[in-house]
């Protein structure tokens, strides 16, 4: 194409001229609107409305001599937006961690007293293990190749993922970056992720006393949950949100936006919950749990109250695990965190009316526990979903993890014949993996979070609204939930069951784990009242 | 046996370990990373060794014996379900075929999970007897 040499001339000093008439306006404006800012008299007079702090005179200046210029405003725009980000993130990060004291409320009333301290000590002692393993290497596996995140900054030191190379696509394995959190890691974006996915990791940890309460051997409990803090929990979380193959299946082969799980329904409770399962497994009944038939026996929680307010605790904390899971609250569809929060929210109620109907409709009773194990089942199945459906879908998917908790606790008691004492089991192995389930059928492709998620183009679209693929990718992450992860743990568990030993001796279980575990009863101005006499023959044969 | 001084001990020779162990990781390609790594292992296993010996001090458990060959087969079986999930990735780029890839080996690890590996750690329950 031939080109009007002087037209062009024309256009680029007519160019340079708006250019060189923009910029001196603007900066015009700049010193109009410093002129105009409160003076050290007036702020000096005190600020009762608030409209005098906050002005011009607090953005910093890169050069004293050119004064205020446009880029010193558009860095501290930059700035506003990641510290808004980091301000969110950790405050819903610390909220999480709150989530520690609910489940050890839970946990501990749904056991006999005889077992309180051991089981608050349990609940207070995987954080410290936890999160010891997982500021050595947890971290590293899980983030270390995770960077790009724009809501942190960029996240860049973490730029090491090991790939493998199968059938011509490279899939993410584990991260390399941040053992210690030491060398080029040691930066403030990654310190924001490391603290939020660290109580993640932890409430993934604290499922497994649960189900394992009453008879699981301290030391035991707390090699096992170094390890899972280590290894088991940072694997699959980096398959799933660190960049790994799972969240590569849309790239990679056209699956919807690769597995989806919002704030962890599959990442923190499914693993949770199947490795409660696997060392339930080993571990096998509490005394007096089973009759000859294989008909359960009902051993009653001491602490109903107890039960109940964790519950509320535990859904306050959720407020921090759903919306915080955006990771930010400015920028890149991070607006969302709004209804992601009324969605965490109705899911937990329709849980519970989910719960407490069935009880009541079937057992004749609004039971207690079920109720608080309905309003956990919901917030769990939420959890996955809860950033990309509506509410009605929200809804939806609380009131069939209430009824769900019911069916399973039903099922793993006298099917499996697994001991559950709190239901940990049912409320977040079982209700987690509806959860993730439910991304596939009920995203309704409104959610928009920086135009693109896991990599693919476009928003998260479940079944109804049109895309089956989505549905594809979150059964391929079920799938390795049960056969990987279950798999990792039950052997893992079983190795130190014949290192350690993983259950107590019967003499310490029938004698209560508080003094021969703990050394101090949880209560020791309580008088005990006498076991149900079908738990006393069954203790008497154990120990004889 | 309770807990106790021992346990204490050696759960203290685990975490230093381990603690060795990703040191050395973390910096091993210097060559005293190799060195602290080997440190960390050898910490390790003796940790290891200290559990070994003082389980036996337990006593008694409430727990019958579970066939090793019935949980092998538990796992195995678990495990082969979600290989049948992989590989029907690459079996069809169609998503009804994966689907149903997906389906199969799910149900297949289900069957691991909550038939077998049950049936193994019940069979000898103390419950029964």
């Amino acid at each position: 194409m031939k080109i009007n040499r002087s037209k062009f001339l024309l256009y680029l000093v007519l160019a340079l001229l708006i250019g060189t008439v923009a910029h001196a306006d603007s900066t015009a404006d700049l010193k109009a609107a410093a002129a105009k800012a409160p003076t050290t008299a007036d702020l000096q007079q005190g600020d009762p409305g608030g409209s005098l702090t906050g002005t011009i005179n607090d953005v910093p200046v890169s050069d004293s001599k050119a004064g205020l210029t446009l880029g010193d405003v558009a860095n501290q725009v930059g700035q506003n937006k990641i510290g808004i980000n980091f301000t969110w993130t950790l405050v819903c990060g610390f909220l999480v961690m709150f989530m520690q004291a609910g489940f050890a409320m839970v946990e501990a009333g749904l056991c006999r007293v005889k077992n309180a301290n051991h089981t608050y000590m349990m609940n207070f002692t995987v954080y410290a293990c936890g999160l010891f393993a997982y500021w050595l290497i947890g971290f590293a596996i899980q983030m270390g190749g995770s960077a790009g995140n724009g809501n942190l900054g960029g996240l860049q030191p973490l730029s090491g993922e090991h790939a493998l190379s199968i059938f011509g696509k490279t899939w993410g394995i584990w991260g390399e970056k941040g053992l210690f959190l030491s060398g080029h890691t040691y930066d403030v974006g990654v310190m924001v992720i490391f603290l939020f996915q660290m109580v993640f990791m932890d409430t993934a940890l604290t499922i497994v006393t649960g189900a394992c309460a009453e008879r699981w051997k301290f030391l035991t409990f707390c090699v096992s949950s170094v390890l899972m803090g280590a290894f088991t929990y940072p694997l699959f979380a980096n398959w799933a949100w660190g960049g790994g193959w799972l969240a590569q299946l849309g790239t990679n082969v056209g699956l919807g936006k690769g597995y989806c799980d919002f704030a962890g329904s599959g990442v923190v409770h499914a693993v949770g919950g199947l490795t409660a399962l696997a060392v339930a497994l080993i571990l096998g009944p509490r005394i007096g749990k089973f009759n000859r038939d294989g008909s359960g026996n009902p051993i009653i929680g001491h602490d109903i109250s107890a039960v109940l307010i964790g519950c509320f605790i535990l859904a306050f904390g959720w407020f921090g695990f759903n919306p915080g899971s955006t990771l930010g609250a400015s920028a890149a569809g991070c607006l969302r965190i709004g209804s992601i929060a009324v969605n965490t929210m109705l899911a937990g109620c329709t849980g519970t009316f989910g719960a407490m109907l069935y009880m009541w409709i079937f057992k004749g009773k609004p039971d207690a526990s079920m109720a608080g194990n309905g309003l956990l089942a919901g917030l769990v199945a939420i959890t996955a979903p809860s950033g990309f459906v509506n509410t009605v879908g929200a809804a939806i998917i609380g009131f069939l993890a209430g009824g769900l908790v019911c069916l399973s606790v039903a099922f793993v008691e006298s099917k499996l014949k697994v001991d559950d004492p709190v239901g940990a089991i049912s409320v977040h192995g079982t209700c987690g993996l509806w959860g993730v389930l439910s991304v596939g059928l009920f995203a309704d492709g409104k959610s928009n979070y920086g135009g693109s998620w896991n990599g693919v183009t476009g928003s998260v679209t479940g079944l109804f609204y049109g895309d089956a693929s989505q549905l594809v990718a979150q059964l391929i992450g079920i799938a390795t939930l049960v056969g990987f992860v279950f798999t990792f743990s039950f052997v893992l568990n079983w190795v130190l069951d014949i290192v350690l030993g993983q259950r107590v001796s019967a003499e310490s279980e029938v004698a209560g784990l508080d003094l021969p575990e703990m050394g101090q009863l949880g209560y020791p101005e309580f008088v005990f009242r006498p076991e149900p006499e079908y738990l006393v023959a069954a203790e008497q044969v154990a120990i004889a | 046996m309770a807990a106790n001084k021992q346990q204490g001990s050696s759960f203290g020779l685990f975490l230093t370990g381990l603690t060795a162990a990703c040191a050395g990781v973390a910096c091993f390609s210097s060559g005293i990373g190799k060195v602290i790594l080997l440190l960390g292992i050898v910490l390790l296993l003796a940790s290891l060794w200290q559990f070994f010996k003082t389980k036996p001090l337990e006593g008694k458990i409430a727990l019958g014996s579970q066939p090793v060959s019935m949980k092998l087969a538990g796992i195995l079986v678990t495990l082969l379900g979600w290989v049948v999930v992989l590989f029907g990735l690459h079996l069809t780029p169609s998503v009804g075929g994966r689907m149903v890839a997906a389906i199969v080996g799910l149900i297949i690890s289900l069957v691991g999970v909550l038939v077998i590996l049950p049936s193994a750690c019940n069979k000898n329950a103390i419950w029964k007897a």
